[in-house]
């Protein structure tokens, strides 16, 4: 038998590199670099060269379980729908449409994002339908959207390697966004400078020009002390202020409480530091900056968000090739799963639900009668389950390894009437649920995933799903129709084509144009080529707003019982809730086991050595994990990756909220040590 | 420095490697031909062809290597099963790399050769950018990678000055093992990038002595300077330069160039317990003390 190649999308982060699987015998063997995909061309990150080996693991869920007591017994496909349909709809019947709530996934393809909020939205007129970028990008959501109009990153990959000046704020791309740093090393062997904001020495601050490490959460104090010195140095692009924004002077008076020598006592940066990045940032031809969670995971996420989007604005670096604003996305789909809509107080396009003329032409489009109440965010669905919220859908979200405080997260599913979890393995989530449906992983469906830039990418089924898994496309059709809807789809294509129509942003963008190198939206008719960068010739808002961003210090402080601070994130081998990585054996293979990094004058005085075992406990929990001495963080702070479900980061998190966006403080709270005598070496 | 290979698009040739692998099938003189497919939704991808007719899907670019695969297909085919494989000249010595290592029968492999031409030779750093045996399209020379900027960039200058150039570029790494999955002749298992006691596990960037000399090292006498590992680099590191300068002394020292001829052993194996055939003693590419010996 010749083996076959398919190409399609990488399933890990935003990057959205192109793959090419070889499948032999009806099985992925192998991943390949595709070499004429524009994003990655002929490159991979390890995640990539290895994305097929979970693909066939055995663990796979292969038809659908439904709870027994403690266990779980297979039922057929029709009698599982049909009790995921009536429950659902008891729900909303004895408690109101508001007690029913559905989290969908950025995981998951544009079109299947699309069924999903249109599943919830029309079969049982509520808006309680959200997905994790509320736990990542939706602080820059509402930051952007407040201060250019859109919360999209301004840019494409590209531009970064004719960038002069670029500036990383909490994200550490190497490991999160492995094959986008070729761009900035194009840029750096260009002659451009790079500086690293961030509290850890990670591994895009050893290429940098200079790191500061910050104390946490203060980014606004950093930015804002920048801004000040910009402006007293007149560096600021006064002509662009002029004609392209608005409100500048509230940011000026809001400056004057940020002179220099302040910004440099709250974040620890030297003033003659602050000065050099500053003036860097803003004399540079074309300047960029890059951010990530180290910026939206804080209590003030949104403000640090509006306080970047004020720096830029100030030096005119955005609307420009070569420059712009860089959020960088998570997830493989989780631009697609905003785009379309996976959101409670937006429709597909950020169109608003309480806007009396959208919901007018949502309803008549979908031929239902909708709500124009905005509906409740991840955390807060979940912490309203068994009480407002009775029943719950899950698709391919995994909270309870995810979301801040998962002991709390725990506890409030138990509550649920009943939870129903679509996944492609029995995820901690899903071990809660009273039904459980079997998915379809990237390499068993068609569809489109939208990466960081925008780009609307194709991928192309290449095996079947594992036993009688269906495709989650699939899954959504029935479980649309036996709500009552009229999910006839054939295929996505056809789904694809029907939000084409309700949001005119992609209004181009049809399956038979995205074969070779995708779309970048704004693609608003046939011949148009996509977009490569926003907010040139006008903002999406028209004229850019500069907004006072108020600072908050962290929710939790370090103080005499947890006198450490404690940051979460990513490592380079392994990927969010660890399902697909973990069980991917050469990914596996590199870090197979939770650790936290401590510095090692902390290690010395707990009398911790490399490997020993360490109980990391913070006021919401406690977990047994191994140490690993480094001095990539700095003395009294330490570092957990939350990949690993034995020793769940997440319990230690602090579930405080932005007040704006709902995203959780991830990046700091407040925990204690101790050498774990009980449990022996490793 | 990122590495991508110019495209060629040369009929002619592309009508010729057809018409070879066209009578190769028809006289049954190979099984398959190993080649690149265009093939649904414009994937370009490697394919066995066994018919005649389905040659019309049969391209040449972009550039693939199919050494490795050439050798998976022959172990999972017993004989009398032939395979032909159309091959630019990278490859053809890769294939005789993996002859020589007794990975692949080599009475059981044909190859149909064809030339690259000059911008694809620049673009590679190509000194000999056709095979030996020549089936479709002309030679043309190839360049000299020392004369080239790129290259000289990373090879002039005091050993300290080299030393922080190199760092700065491997401390880049992300550990995607890229260079070890597209090079044609990495076949190791287990391989000892994955080896507990040389490569720290869960770290990047990876190490430079551990990991990235023990990579280049490895493959110090057995790399065809293809450019797979460079063009592969999601940060563009300049892994070839690492390869070229042990080609040359190679070349230099023991008159010895990989892939050129499969009954030649390697003198790593063979000759250095032996006064080498000529030039010095001791290559100028383990000098580390900017003393020139």
């Amino acid at each position: 038998m010749n083996p076959e190649f398919i190409r399609t999308i990488c399933p890990y982060c935003g990057t959205g590199c192109g793959l090419v699987l070889k499948i032999e015998d009806g099985r992925a063997a192998a991943s390949y670099p595709d070499r004429e995909n524009p994003v990655n061309r002929g490159s991979l990150c390890v995640k990539g060269w290895f994305a097929h080996e979970f693909v066939h693991h055995p663990e796979r869920l292969t038809a659908p379980l439904l709870r027994k007591g403690d266990s779980f017994v297979e039922i057929p496909w029709d009698e599982a729908i049909a009790l995921a349909a009536q429950k659902l709809r008891d729900a909303a019947a004895t408690y109101g449409p508001d007690s029913v709530g559905g989290l969908s996934s950025a995981k998951c393809t544009n079109e299947e994002n699309y069924l999903f909020q249109k599943l919830i939205r029309a079969a049982f007129r509520t808006n309680n339908v959200d997905h994790c970028a509320r736990l990542c990008h939706a602080a820059t959501t509402v930051g952007m959207l407040q201060t250019l109009g859109s919360g999209a990153m301004t840019n494409s990959i590209l531009d970064l390697a004719g960038a002069d000046c670029i500036l990383f704020i909490g994200s550490n791309a190497a490991e999160s966004h492995p094959v986008l740093m070729g761009e900035v090393y194009k840029a750096l062997d260009r002659g451009a400078k790079m500086y690293v904001i961030d509290p850890r020495e990670t591994p895009v601050a050893k290429n940098a020009r200079r790191l500061l490490q910050i104390n946490p959460g203060t980014d606004i104090p950093l930015l804002a002390g920048m801004m000040r010195h910009i402006i007293d140095r007149g560096l600021h692009r006064a002509d662009f202020i002029e004609k392209r924004t608005e409100n500048f002077e509230a940011l000026r008076t809001f400056l004057q409480a940020w002179p220099l020598d302040k910004a440099a006592r709250e974040t620890g940066i030297g003033e003659d530091v602050i000065r050099e990045v500053a003036e860097a940032y803003a004399k540079a031809e074309n300047a960029a900056i890059v951010y990530c969670m180290g910026i939206t995971q804080h209590a003030c996420g949104v403000a640090n968000v509006i306080a970047i989007c004020d720096l830029a604005m100030l030096c005119g670096h955005v609307g420009k090739p070569y420059s712009g604003i860089y959020p960088l996305r998570g997830q493989n789909n989780v631009q697609g799963a905003c785009d379309m809509g996976a959101l409670p107080n937006l429709y597909p396009g950020y169109q608003g639900v309480a806007d009396p003329a959208v919901r007018e032409k949502f309803q008549k489009a979908w031929k239902a009668d909708l709500s124009d109440k905005p509906g409740k965010t991840v955390t807060e669905l979940i912490t309203a389950a068994g009480r407002e919220i009775r029943a719950l859908y899950i698709m391919a979200e995994n909270p309870c390894l995810s979301d801040p405080d998962v002991n709390h997260v725990m506890k409030c599913l138990q509550r649920l009437d009943f939870l129903v979890v679509q996944d492609i393995f029995l995820t901690e989530t899903a071990k809660f649920a009273h039904l459980v449906l079997p998915g379809a992983c990237f390499a068993e469906k068609t569809g489109t995933y939208t990466n960081t830039e925008r780009r609307f990418q194709l991928l192309h089924k290449a095996v079947d799903p594992p036993g009688k898994a269906k495709g989650d496309f699939e899954i959504l059709c029935l479980m649309g129709k036996a709500l009552g809807l009229s999910f006839d789809y054939a295929t996505p294509a056809d789904v694809m084509s029907e939000y084409a129509n309700l949001v005119p942003a992609y209004a181009g963008i049809c399956f038979d144009r995205l074969e070779r190198a995708g779309l970048q939206w704004p693609c608003p008719d046939e011949n148009h080529p996509g977009t490569r960068f926003l907010h040139g010739e006008r903002f999406t808002r028209g004229l850019g707003r500069f907004v006072v961003p108020d600072y908050t210090p962290p929710m939790e402080m370090p103080d005499a019982e947890y006198p450490y601070y404690l940051n979460t994130g990513r490592v380079f081998a392994h990927y969010h809730t660890g399902t697909m990585t973990r069980r991917s054996p050469f990914l596996n293979r590199e870090i197979e086991d939770p650790y936290v990094e401590i510095h090692p004058e902390d290690a010395a005085a707990l009398g911790v050595g490399p490997g020993d075992r360490i109980r990391v406990s913070s006021r919401r929990g406690s977990i047994v994990t191994t140490a690993r001495i480094s001095e990539r963080v700095v003395k009294g702070s330490i570092f957990a990756p939350f990949h690993f479900t034995e020793a769940r980061a997440n319990m230690l998190t602090n579930p405080v909220l932005d007040p704006a966006c709902k995203t959780p403080e991830y990046k700091v709270c407040a925990v204690k040590m101790e050498k774990d005598h009980e449990a022996k070496a490793r | 420095m990122s590495l991508r290979t110019a495209v060629r698009n040369d009929r002619k040739m592309l009508e010729q490697v057809k018409q070879k692998a066209r009578a190769i099938l028809e006289k049954r003189e190979a099984d398959g031909v190993l080649g690149l497919r265009k093939g649904p939704f414009d994937v370009i991808h490697p394919h066995v062809f066994t018919a005649s007719a389905e040659l019309d899907a049969l391209v040449l670019e972009p550039k693939w290597l199919f050494a490795k695969m050439a050798r998976s297909i022959l172990r999972g085919r017993p004989a009398p099963y032939r395979l032909a494989v159309v091959v630019r000249g990278c490859d053809e010595r890769a294939i005789v790399e993996l002859t020589k290592r007794s990975q692949i029968d080599r009475d059981r492999l044909l190859t149909i050769g064809y030339a690259c031409d000059s911008d694809q030779a620049k673009a590679c750093l190509c000194s000999r950018p056709y095979p030996q045996k020549l089936d479709a399209g002309t030679a043309v020379d190839g360049i000299d990678p020392f004369a080239d900027e790129r290259v000289k960039a990373f090879l002039e200058g005091e050993a300290a000055e080299r030393m922080e150039k190199w760092a700065a570029q491997l401390r880049r790494c992300i550990k995607c093992y890229g260079c070890r999955n597209s090079c044609p002749i990495c076949i190791c298992v287990p391989c000892k990038l994955e080896d507990d006691v040389w490569v720290e596990r869960g770290v990047i960037p990876a190490e430079m002595v551990s990991f990235h000399l023990i990579r280049a090292f490895h493959l110090s006498d057995t790399c065809v300077a293809c450019g797979a590992c460079q063009e592969a680099c999601p940060v563009g590191i300049p892994l070839m330069t690492l390869q070229l300068s042990m080609r040359a002394a190679l070349k230099r020292d023991y008159d010895y160039e990989a892939g050129l001829d499969a009954e030649r052993k390697s003198p790593v194996l063979h000759d250095f317990i032996q006064e080498p055939r000529s030039g010095q003693q001791v290559p100028d590419w383990v000098d580390s003390t900017g003393k020139k010996p």
